[in-house]
């Protein structure tokens, strides 16, 4: 930190990457209305609003890591702050993933008649909760159990150990990840099939995605590790992983137990 | 006094991210923070094992399991709902399930 300064508040320098994302943001929705729409140019409109959103992305956690590892930037008070701010943000990724398990059991609780009066739908084979729902709970389970493994290695000093524990976060993960799409890929049903396959897809999907957000989240911690950027005193962003992966694995239990067990027996 | 001001510190470093070996002098009870760490590091690692080894049984269990056959359902207007093309094509991009049929 900068000697003169006399508080322990991190004021940030200009930065060109909030309006570089909302440009990116900005592209991103114009190109896709008009990809889903026929309209020429969508697809290359869409790719670069995403390509600018993901280097957006990269380049402000860069300048972020710089901030706090090099520069010292993050102290007590900014860690606070931080940590304040990353509850919330979980918060609402509950309440967006809890929508659409409503949705489901909106669906399932009375079915209409349009889909024979039953759940599921006359005519849909769901997939049998005791085989790869059932596998795929205790392997996220256990990952979560793994980066507490690395939680407390790094509160300990034991800095191989935490690399360690986290590489079998992430293995973990990765397992969790082809397990669903092999269970997607053999799945007698499609999204296009009834509110099932709607309401499905919709809710393991965008959980899936939250696993590989939580994956990427946890791999720049391991790599952050390895490189000796995390301290017992200051570990922030591997907090924040982990949070968000108890996150993941902890609503991993709602879809199991009522889309794949409760509906689909 | 002394009591409160003490135990307002703690609650203090406990929401600052508990950070129980920043100050040594702060200890108040007999383990230590370093020793406490290291015991549930050892811990937690074997709970992982645990969950590893049996995942991995439960994963031979459930794959050598035959895989069931799906009867082709009557076509309700409910299944396979198309209402206008993709950009793509005329199928999703993972249906190649619909195009044996």
């Amino acid at each position: 930190m900068i000697e003169s300064q006399r508080h322990s508040y991190h004021l940030v320098d200009p930065s060109p990457w909030p309006i570089s994302g909302s440009l990116g943001a900005l592209a991103t929705t114009v190109g896709g209305v008009m990809y889903m729409h026929p309209f020429q140019g969508g697809a290359t409109l869409l790719s670069l609003g995403l390509i600018f959103i993901l280097y957006t992305m990269f380049v402000w956690w860069r300048d972020v890591l710089r901030e706090s590892t090099l520069e010292g930037h993050h102290t007590k008070v900014v860690q606070l702050g931080l940590r304040y701010g990353f509850i919330p943000f979980i918060v609402s990724e509950v309440m967006f993933l809890f929508a659409f398990f409503r949705a489901s059991s909106h669906s399932s609780l009375a079915p209409t008649v349009e889909i024979g009066g039953i759940w599921p739908p006359k005519g849909i084979w769901v997939l049998d909760p005791r085989e790869i729902p059932f596998l795929n709970t205790p392997i996220l389970l256990s990952s979560g159990a793994a980066v507490t493994w690395a939680h407390h290695a790094i509160l300990a000093g034991k800095e191989k150990r935490a690399v360690y524990a986290l590489v079998a976060t992430v293995s973990l993960a990765l397992v969790f990840t082809g397990f669903q799409g092999m269970e997607y890929y053999q799945a007698p049903f499609t999204i296009s099939d009834s509110i099932y396959g709607s309401t499905f897809f919709l809710a393991t999907g965008f959980h899936g995605f939250h696993v590989i957000i939580g994956t990427l989240f946890l791999i720049i911690c391991g790599i952050r590790q390895y490189l000796g950027h995390l301290t017992k005193e200051h570990h922030v962003g591997f907090e924040a992983a982990a949070w968000y992966w108890h996150f993941v694995d902890v609503v991993r239990l709602f879809p199991f137990v009522s889309i794949y067990w409760w509906g689909g027996i | 006094m002394a009591m409160s001001m003490v135990r307002s510190a703690a609650l203090r470093t406990a929401l600052r991210g508990g950070s129980r070996s920043s100050a040594p002098p702060k200890r108040s009870f007999s383990s230590s923070a370093a020793h406490d760490d290291a015991h549930e590091t050892a811990k937690w690692e074997k709970i992982t094992y645990l969950g590893i080894a049996s995942c991995t049984i439960l994963a031979f269990v459930v794959l050598s399991k035959p895989h069931p056959h799906y009867d082709e359902p009557p076509p309700y207007p409910y299944l396979h709902i198309r209402n206008k093309e993709f950009p793509w094509g005329p199928n999703g991009l993972f249906e190649k399930k619909h195009e044996h049929h």
